[in-house]
């Protein structure tokens, strides 16, 4: 299937220093790629330099057509400072759709609305974006994403700060839009048993090892290359339908 | 006759420097909504040091090198050039690995005030100029510095009108507009040219202090006492023109310096905001 989004050759990383090099990534519709790696491993470098907030090194990203992203943010990065209602935030995805200097229309309202439904904050336009618990906003940012009908759906730790509940009720939510068809979704995570339940494709992020590898879940989620990983020695186990991922106390790992 | 009464008698000689306060005090009062929620205050401190370097560095050529500036419009063409370029550079500032943003705009203020103050000195017939551009006298502005003003007025209000909902998208989250395939750096530069452009000209009219104030202070007492973006505009807005107009007023009625004035009057609008907070937070 012809990319949606490809990087080829690429090195990554800020102005002119490669963090790291020899990316080959490529996201087609339909894909439910998930990005992990140690704190600082360069995941969120990545996703940037895919989506094209930043430029790669050296290498090509390619886009060979006009593509609707829909993007979730780290939440704090978000600035909370700002006197916005959620359904303003919500808004805000429909506003490359509209185009510059035309109103949103009364359709881009009830889009907006849809979408905070969608998330599970129905009735919740009006509320100050401020007020909202941690796990509220980060779903603000989501409906926001899912407001823009998105081909790829971006998200950069989306689950971070929500109890297990939210989380839960979140990457459901994301399964739900990935088998609906079509939508391709590329996640950053430093939670690998969240992913590891969710995602089709893994890609491993460590800049301080050089190491960037890609594959399908069954092949990257074994004991061996997540030890590899992540310096120490990580058990896999399946149970009731779903994995479960952690560091096991007998340390090693890398050599 | 009561201080009002000599005041209302002498409209016709207050009525354009009036006109120039409260266009000021409006376009500032809404831009600084931006300023404040965007953490750019001290941009807008560094402009108006810019904007009158500008003023400074025109003198400066026409005395030294006895190029022919004198024209009013030249003076103000190139402060408004040094203004939009300084906000263009330090409004779009980006914090590296080694120096945050705000060691940028510190570097970009005090720089710009040292020269304004060794330009100043420099100087040998203008330097009287010196002390109303920096603390503001709108006692005199000629009908021309007010249709500049109306004019800027009416462009930036087409503009932030017009594409709105980009400039507050681009303005709020910026990372997001980009990933989504909007020109964030170019809502940016649209911002921030607006607020380069009106400093200067609104520096012409009331001096650099009032500048600065009506930047961060309308809009620090909206955000205060208003809970959404829009109403934050409009009383930003609104308690700039009410503190220009009031300031001008009570500055010609006590013979007051008329800057210092509308400063302190529009602080004055902070405290009711200031006492809300905290009686919620009590």
């Amino acid at each position: 299937m012809k990319p949606l989004v490809s990087l080829a050759g690429a090195s990554i990383g800020y102005g002119r220093r490669p963090l790291l090099s020899g990316v080959e990534l490529a996201v087609a519709a339909g894909d439910f790629l998930a990005i992990v790696g140690p704190n600082g491993g360069g995941k969120t470098t990545l996703l940037r330099t895919l989506l094209g907030i930043l430029p790669p090194v050296a290498g090509l990203r390619e886009q060979p057509a006009p593509l609707r992203v829909g993007y979730v943010p780290q939440r704090d990065h978000v600035d909370a400072l700002w006197p916005l209602a959620a359904g303003d935030v919500v808004l805000m995805g429909r506003v490359r759709l509209a185009g510059p200097g035309r109103t949103l229309a009364p359709a881009d309202h009830e889009k907006a609305r849809a979408a905070l439904a969608r998330v599970g904050l129905a009735g919740l336009e009006h509320r100050a974006f401020r007020t909202l618990s941690g796990g509220q906003r980060q779903r603000t940012l989501i409906a926001r994403a899912l407001a823009s009908d998105p081909e790829l759906l971006a998200l950069d730790e989306p689950t971070s700060g929500m109890d297990p509940a939210a989380e839960l009720a979140a990457m459901d939510l994301l399964r739900e839009l990935h088998r609906a068809g079509g939508l391709a979704i590329v996640m950053v995570s430093h939670r690998l048993e969240t992913v590891a339940n969710y995602a089709a494709t893994l890609a491993f992020v460590d800049q301080a090892q050089g190491l960037w590898r890609v594959g399908p879940l069954s092949e990257m989620l074994t004991p061996r290359a997540l030890s590899a990983l992540y310096g120490r020695d990580v058990a896999v186990r399946e149970e009731g339908g779903r994995r479960f991922v952690y560091p096991t106390m007998n340390g090693g790992g890398r050599p | 006759m009561t201080g009002f009464a000599e005041f209302w008698a002498a409209r016709d000689i207050w009525r354009d420097p009036l006109l120039a306060s409260v266009l000021a005090g409006a376009l500032l009062g809404f831009l600084g909504i931006y300023v404040v929620l965007r953490r750019t205050v001290f941009v807008s401190a560094a402009l108006t040091q810019l904007s009158t370097l500008g003023l400074i560095v025109a003198l400066l050529v026409e005395e030294r090198m006895g190029v022919e500036v004198e024209h009013a419009g030249v003076q103000l063409g190139v402060a408004i050039l040094f203004s939009v370029a300084g906000a263009l550079a330090l409004g779009t500032l980006e914090s590296g690995r080694r120096l945050p943003t705000e060691a940028g705009v510190g570097i970009g203020y005090v720089v710009a005030g040292a020269l304004v103050v060794l330009g100043a000195n420099r100087l040998i017939h203008a330097a009287h100029d010196l002390n109303a551009m920096v603390f503001g006298n709108a006692v005199a502005v000629p009908f021309s510095d007010v249709l500049v003003l109306l004019a800027v007025t009416l462009l930036c209000g087409l503009v932030h009108t017009v594409f709105q909902k980009e400039i507050v998208f681009a303005s709020f989250d910026r990372e997001t507009a980009e990933a989504m395939g909007m020109r964030a750096r170019l809502w940016d530069g649209v911002l921030f040219a607006t607020v380069g452009l009106a400093i200067p000209v609104s520096a012409r009219a009331l001096g650099a202090l009032p500048v600065f104030a009506f930047l961060t202070i309308p809009a620090s007492a909206a955000l205060l006492v208003s809970g959404r973006l829009r109403p934050a505009f409009a009383v930003a807005t609104g308690l700039g023109v009410v503190a220009a107009a009031g300031g001008y007023a009570l500055s010609w009625m006590w013979q007051l310096p008329t800057g210092p004035t509308m400063v302190a009057l529009a602080a004055v609008f902070v405290v009711p905001g200031a006492a809300l907070r905290l009686f919620h937070r009590t």
